[in-house]
């Protein structure tokens, strides 16, 4: 035991105090920052031979919970997939239009439904016959618009795919160079957290795109694995491949190659939400531009083919040949079915009753086939073509159950299923979210305490005073040694 | 690890959680309070909309059968005037021939003969008459004239009966040109009777009386008769005149019952046209009470529920103040 043994003790408590003060100062400083792991100063008694003389710095430790980090990106990935597909199905819903809305299949179908009723009161009467096209028009345009924000949904999740597929890549090559620079100030003692913080950060933003396991491969430095099993980063990044085809129509699928699927270092990576990418955003993309949109699509498809079946059929206009396009045309041709796809985006009114296209308005009245105008007040081929709007009958196409109903009851199966759809999406997601929400508040709470870091600050206030006096005693003591 | 501290961002972030949450509430139940209705009605109704859209397109097709049963209403109305009035014609026509073929006098006779075609002359302008742009008794050719001109009839008439000596005969001629294609069929210039028309779910009302009905030819047929008289048809051979003014007389009177029943049938027709006014406007206000029923919301327990989050929100600011000012630095 000697003075200068003491002194090197009073100093190592200082330098301690000085650490232990800086590590507070940061952890204060970082008490909004999102991702800030709170550190904490290890120190342990400083052994000199057999006898402790002082403290010792071990080190800062960043205070993390792999496993609730690891739940919480899990839960983000999920909230995030199930959000997207929410979000589709509530735009879907909008697009075919509910009772809410100001305009909506349903009202288009009933004003024609109308129309033509009251054209059957005054069949001579061309503002009738003029308002039975129009809404026929309108009804072309509804179904047109859908069928559009449908694909609309699908370039949407193309380009989204590509931004993720550029975010992940990005991040990648980013988490790559910081699990080096982690490894460079292992070797050199340096302290790495504040490289880890920022590596958490880059991996919490990728997160939700793909759910992802953090593997510890020992020296600071991870591997990331998708929950489905794709290795993106170990030791070197992959690098996610995917190229966006910009203009989609509802003819366009993968499996015809016209749209791109994933790759992984340039070989082909399952998209299926099945696979790879699965249980995250973008798996949830590729699920809504290869299935959910063109299954929404198929529907409204044979929505739109009833509707033009129940006109083409020569019962209600018995001037039409069979298979000749009756009062709605495939883009003006006559409708075959094997070109179903898509046929809602090219449905119009049959030129021959369209003014704006040189038909004449009495061909509603007459039949499209007619060559010559009928008596003026025969309600008859009105009353037929109202009829068949309204007549029971078993859709020849989509995914309904078996039974004969109306148009306007078809249409109210195709918006329920998709508004039935739409609520089961949406509490799968707040589910999700609540999830997410309480594994990010027990995250939070781990966090930076302010009141605790103040706390701290005076135990290591106290410690450098009591550190600083016993200099002050020991150098008062050698003074007295010297002045003897 | 045992919990010693709560994180600041924890604390911000529960109170943040909670204060939106309850904002985004009110607003979907003020919402919800001021319209009366769900804000999310997919929702409100489980996403089964087959009932409500139901209702909708139940409503609009009334609309539809709104403008058919008024037109056709009023259509109905003016056709029964115009056979009120050929009724009320040939009764006073038929009387007079009768009064006067039951004189010597020929000039009476002939006096009666120029009623009759006076009346003649109306009951065809009647026939012909149009309700805004339409022919009443034209049938399907609501365009047209229902029926040709007083001219073309009585000039046709009498070459059919030129020469001919008894009633019997000219009788008999009359009845040969009213049912001949090219006598009476090509006069009658309308169409085919109008098709039936819906007037409510599942209902239909036909409006079938045309200027060619029986009725009224047999009407026309008799007052042309008697028309005849005037124009000097029957002058070469004497008492003919008197025999003809009394069979189209008579024929006149006893032709009343039968258009009796056609007024009746059109009036059986635009009772059933108010009938089905009413029924189709009282179900409309079915329909639209029961649309409200599957979309409202009940304003008591949206007030309540309104109350409950405005007093949440407003314990989340208290805490939010009381906790921000919560903290070890302003202590020391």
């Amino acid at each position: 035991m000697t003075i200068s043994g003491s002194l090197s003790s009073a100093l190592s408590g200082l330098t301690a105090a000085a650490k232990a003060a800086e590590v507070v100062s940061s952890n204060i400083a970082n008490a909004t920052t999102e991702g800030y792991g709170r550190r904490e100063v290890i120190t342990t008694p400083r052994a000199v031979g057999s006898t402790g003389q002082g403290v010792k710095i071990v080190g800062v430790h960043r205070h993390v919970d792999p496993v609730l980090l690891g739940d919480r990106r899990l839960a983000q990935a999920a909230t995030a997939e199930r959000e997207t597909r929410a979000d589709f199905l509530r735009r879907l819903e909008q697009a075919i239009g509910t009772p809410d809305s100001a305009v909506s299949l349903a009202s288009r179908i009933a004003e024609l439904d109308s129309a033509l009723l009251q054209a059957a009161s005054l069949p001579d009467s061309e503002a009738r016959l003029s308002r039975v096209a129009d809404t026929a028009r309108h009804l072309t345009r509804q179904f047109a618009s859908a069928a559009q924000a449908i694909q609309d949904a699908r370039m949407t999740a193309d380009d989204r795919i590509e931004a993720d597929v550029d975010l992940v890549n990005r991040s990648l090559v980013r988490i790559a160079e910081l699990n080096a620079g982690i490894r460079a100030t292992y070797s050199g003692a340096r302290d790495p957290s504040a490289l880890i913080d920022q590596r958490q950060a880059l991996i919490d933003s990728i997160a939700a795109v793909v759910p992802l396991r953090e593997i510890d491969r020992g020296h600071g430095q991870i591997a990331l694995v998708t929950q489905g099993g794709a290795v993106l980063l170990d030791g070197a990044p992959a690098r996610l491949g995917f190229d966006p085809a910009g203009v989609i129509t509802a003819e366009m699928s993968l499996d015809q190659g016209s749209l791109s699927g994933l790759t992984l270092n340039g070989r082909p990576l399952s998209s299926r939400p099945d696979g790879p990418v699965q249980g995250g955003r973008l798996a949830a993309l590729f699920e809504l531009r290869d299935q959910l949109a063109p299954a929404a699509q198929a529907q409204l498809d044979a929505v739109a083919r009833d509707l033009v079946e129940r006109f083409a059929d020569p019962a209600a206009d018995p001037s039409l040949l069979p298979g000749q396009a009756g009062l709605f045309t495939d883009a003006g041709g006559d409708f075959l079915p094997e070109a179903e796809a898509g046929l809602s985006q090219r449905l119009t009114l049959n030129a021959a009753v369209d003014p704006a296209a040189g038909g004449a308005l009495w061909r509603l009245r007459d039949g499209i086939g007619s060559a010559t105008p009928g008596p003026p007040g025969r309600a008859a081929g009105l009353l037929a073509l109202q009829s068949a709007l309204v007549a029971p009958r078993q859709p020849a196409s989509g995914q309904f159950m078996a039974g004969t109903r109306s148009l306007a009851a078809l249409q109210a199966d195709l918006l329920s299923s998709v508004a039935a759809d739409r609520l089961t999406a949406e509490s799968e997601a707040t589910y999700s979210a609540a999830r997410h929400e309480a594994l990010r508040q027990m995250e939070l709470s781990a966090g930076v305490d302010t009141d605790q870091e103040i706390q701290s600050l005076l135990l290591v206030e106290q410690a450098y005073s009591a550190n600083a006096k016993v200099v002050q005693t020991i150098g008062q003591m050698i003074d007295t040694l010297l002045g003897m | 690890m045992p919990l010693v501290s709560f994180g600041d961002l924890a604390q911000s972030n529960l109170l943040r959680q909670q204060g939106a949450a309850a904002k985004a509430r009110i607003a979907q139940l003020s919402q919800e309070l001021t319209q009366g209705r769900a804000s999310d009605t997919a929702r409100h109704v489980q996403g089964d909309l087959g009932p409500l859209l139901a209702v909708d397109s139940s409503l609009a097709r009334l609309t539809g059968y709104e403008a058919l049963t008024r037109e056709t209403g009023l259509f109905a109305a003016a056709m029964q005037t115009g056979l009120s009035n050929i009724a009320t014609l040939s009764l006073d026509a038929g009387n007079g021939l009768i009064t006067a073929s039951g004189t010597a006098s020929t000039a009476h006779v002939r006096a009666a003969s120029i009623a009759a075609t006076s009346a003649l002359g109306s009951v065809l302008t009647t026939l012909n008459a149009r309700f805004g742009d339409r022919s009443l008794f034209a049938g399907e050719a609501t365009a047209s004239p229902a029926i040709g001109s007083f001219d073309t009839l009585m000039s046709a008439l009498e070459g059919a009966v030129a020469g001919l000596t008894s009633a019997a005969d000219v009788a008999q001629a009359l009845d040969d040109w009213f049912a001949a294609p090219d006598g009476f069929g090509t006069f009658y210039q309308g169409g085919a009777p109008l098709s039936a028309l819906p007037i409510a779910e599942g209902e239909t009302v036909a409006i079938t009386v045309t200027a060619a009905d029986p009725a009224l030819r047999d009407t026309l047929k008799s007052l042309a008769m008697a028309s005849l008289i005037s124009r000097g048809s029957f002058e070469a051979t004497p008492g003919l005149a008197h025999d003809i003014a009394r069979r189209a007389g008579e024929a006149l009177l006893t032709g009343e019952t039968d258009r009796s029943y056609l007024a009746a049938g059109l009036g059986a027709a635009e009772a059933r046209i108010a009938e089905a006014t009413t029924r189709n406007s009282a179900e409309t206000t079915a329909l639209q009470i029961a649309r409200a029923g599957l979309v409202a919301v009940d304003p008591y327990d949206t007030a309540t529920r309104l109350q409950d989050s405005e007093a949440q929100l407003q314990m989340v600011f208290t805490l939010t103040a009381r906790l921000s000012r919560l903290n070890l630095t302003d202590y020391l």
